[in-house]
């Protein structure tokens, strides 16, 4: 992966940049302590959505040295600011840690309704999420395979959201998502492949400072079908779909078999690989840097990062988690943010 | 104690596994752990050794016309299986391939009349195997036929000490799910099982992947981890197997990495091959498993992009080399 080259802005300009906003996720789950942790070690610029109370609760549990305010745009002072800024929105009922609730549910899909309509005003300037835990959604009608779709379906303009799972090493977008391996060949269309390409390159142009981003792309079969000989995918559709198909300012190339594009010296040759399928993309981005994986949500008209983990209730009444890939996440949205900015 | 006895096969003559033989056998301890028999045309091995800038001496011999390991150092068993100017370099060629398949049938008539104990050979190309006419979707399937093995074989890929079995290999990703079944399972794990305990390891820690992304979610991205994967590892647990699973393919290697298991039972090539090349690309080695000794190669191919310019990196085929001569000294009778 080439070294993105990140805009340069005065730390001034760094203050101007207006917050992300931290959506609660499920207030069962380790996102509310995660998000403290994160604010502890360093990254102030955010402000936290949810309940001010069970913050400061869930801070004096976990020994964590933390002035609340709640917020407000003029007197935020960034990533100078002493103060853990929320924006306060009660729970329904306390939240109870590793037991979710139903009847906080409404409420966690509220909170990102607000938060998205946020960015959307340029109040903040990107979204991060926590984790939600869509079992206890789904009992009061959320309709959504997951935050990714909605986040789409709030966004409004009916593009398709891409998944973007990035750390230092390495980018991978995998083309099919949520479906059983055996449905992943047939429901591979052209069109998915071309809309895919377009917005990462988009992306890699627009958020992260690359002006003429190289995608590769994976082939499906073992050693991309070796000619033919270990499935037809590669020979029929996706070798001629890319030897047709062009976008101003970005290589792309494969397909390469998969198993040989992961490795250091591989991964220098290129800015992202689209991936045909959940694990092919997963698990090389999780073997390479587990804790520092995050993931972002690309084809939005904001940005959006998240950590790449779960709300992990069974520990989190423990309040020992492990911040890094929100810190990571956040990390990366401000980044974008001012890739973003800078364009 | 006798040394374990190693032929060893030059694989495609247009790719680097003459030269990488080259750079093995010119590091004086190679030859400490094993008596050497090397299986091919001498120019090949001449060949090799121009390439690589690195020399090593060897004594002719036939193997079949009494002890080839009494006499000093590596020992030769010349064959003629390709005329020097017959050799493509860098390139897919009928001629190739059936030179590196008469080398195999050699080394493998040696091994199953017990003249030597193991066999470890340089890359491959499948394309110019199939040309020569392999008749099979790999080597290790042809290797079966050669040797009327009728148990299950399945390629094992190793590195640093963690081993990989599949359930499906060299096939296309679309016919995987129907490889999927209780009998495939339950003997891609018992392999890896065998092969372990029989290379020194008493009781094996084995963990399952799953088939689909997140283990198929409870059933909501697939239901093969809910109606197979899970029946038959509760199964295999009864039977006092060491398994465990089915775990999501995107964090069962991170346990592996941890050290918390020895071998990772895979559903097809690319989710384990995924990670093994990703944490050691130039060290990963391929064991052929069910075969009834022990064969072993570098797990990357022919590297046609370098072959000939000596950049070869010899590291996988030494690798590969000390697993044989590993395995040969631990092989326990199964």
């Amino acid at each position: 992966m080439s070294e993105p080259v990140l805009h340069q802005q005065p730390f001034t300009n760094i203050q101007t940049l207006k917050p992300l906003i931290l959506t609660p996720g499920d207030p069962a789950g380790i996102g509310p302590e995660i998000s403290l942790r994160a604010w502890l070690a360093g990254s102030h610029n955010i402000v936290l959505q949810g309940d001010i109370s069970y913050f400061r609760e869930i801070a004096d549990k976990a020994k964590l040295a933390i002035n609340f305010a709640e917020y407000d745009a003029q007197s935020f002072a960034g990533n100078r600011d002493t103060n853990c800024h929320v924006l306060h929105t009660p729970w329904p009922v306390p939240p109870k840690l590793g037991t979710p609730d139903a009847a906080n549910a409404g409420q966690i899909i509220t909170a990102i309704e607000q938060g998205v309509a946020g960015v959307k005003k340029g109040q903040f300037s990107a979204l991060v999420t926590n984790p939600i835990a869509k079992d206890s959604l789904y009992q009061v009608g959320f309709a959504y395979p997951g935050h990714t779709e909605f986040l789409a379906h709030l966004d409004g303009h009916g593009k398709r959201p891409v998944m973007m799972l990035a750390n230092a090493e390495l980018r991978v977008i995998p083309l099919t998502v949520h479906i059983p391996l055996s449905e992943v060949e047939s429901s591979i269309e052209d069109a998915d492949l071309s809309e895919t390409l377009l917005i990462i390159g988009d992306g890699l142009k627009r958020y992260f400072g690359l002006a003429r981003p190289h995608i590769a792309v994976a082939g499906l079969n073992p050693h991309a079908g070796e000619a033919g000989y270990l499935g037809r995918f590669e020979v029929d559709k996706l070798a001629p779909f890319l030897a047709d198909f062009t976008l101003e300012d970005v290589q792309i190339s494969g397909p390469y078999s998969a198993d040989s594009l992961f490795h250091k010296e591989a991964r220098d040759t290129y800015d992202a690989v689209l991936c045909m399928y959940h694990d092919q993309a997963l698990i090389p981005v999780k073997t390479v840097d587990f804790f520092n994986s995050v993931n972002v949500t690309l084809g939005l008209d904001f940005i959006r990062t998240s950590p790449d983990h779960g709300t992990a209730f069974d520990r989190a009444a423990r309040l020992n988690a492990r911040p890094d890939s929100l810190i990571a996440a956040i990390k990366l949205a401000e980044n974008m943010a001012l890739n973003a900015h800078g364009n | 104690m006798t040394k374990p006895r190693i032929g060893i096969i030059p694989g495609d003559p247009g790719g680097i596994g003459p030269e990488l033989i080259a750079k093995l056998l010119s590091q004086p301890e190679t030859a400490e752990k094993a008596d050497i028999l090397l299986i091919g045309d001498a120019h090949l091995f001449a060949l090799g050794q121009e390439q690589a800038g690195a020399d090593f001496e060897m004594r002719t011999c036939n193997p079949l016309d009494g002890d080839w390991t009494e006499g000093d150092g590596i020992a030769h068993y010349p064959r003629e299986t390709i005329a020097p100017d017959a050799i493509t370099h860098a390139e897919v060629s009928l001629a190739n391939g059936t030179s590196a398949l008469e080398n195999l049938n050699t080394a493998l008539q040696l091994a199953q009349d017990g003249i030597i104990d193991a066999i470890t050979f340089g890359p491959f190309n499948k394309a110019a195997l199939i040309e020569a006419g392999l008749g099979h979707e790999d080597e290790l399937h042809y290797m079966a036929e050669f040797l009327g093995v009728e148990g299950y074989i399945s390629e094992l890929n190793t590195l640093d000490g963690i081993w990989t079995s599949r359930v499906s290999s060299h096939i296309a990703l679309s016919e995987v799910p129907d490889y999927v079944n209780e009998e495939r399972i339950t003997k891609a794990v018992h392999l890896i099982d065998n092969v372990l305990k029989r290379s020194g390891l008493s009781r094996p820690r084995l963990s399952v992947a799953a088939l689909n992304p997140h283990a198929g979610d409870n059933g909501n991205f697939g239901t093969e981890e809910i109606d197979v994967i899970q029946p038959t590892v509760d199964k295999l647990r009864k039977g006092q197997v060491n398994v465990d699973g089915p775990w999501p393919s995107d964090t069962v290697f991170l346990k592996a990495k941890a050290g918390d298991v020895d071998g990772i039972i895979t559903m097809y090539h690319d989710q384990g091959q995924i990670a093994l090349k990703l944490m050691g690309f130039d060290r990963g080695v391929t064991v052929q498993g069910g075969i009834p000794f022990p064969v072993t190669t570098p797990a990357h191919g022919t590297a046609f992009d370098i072959s000939g310019t000596g950049k070869a990196d010899v590291k996988a085929m030494q690798a590969a080399f000390s697993i044989a001569c590993n395995m040969v000294s631990n092989w326990q009778a199964s």
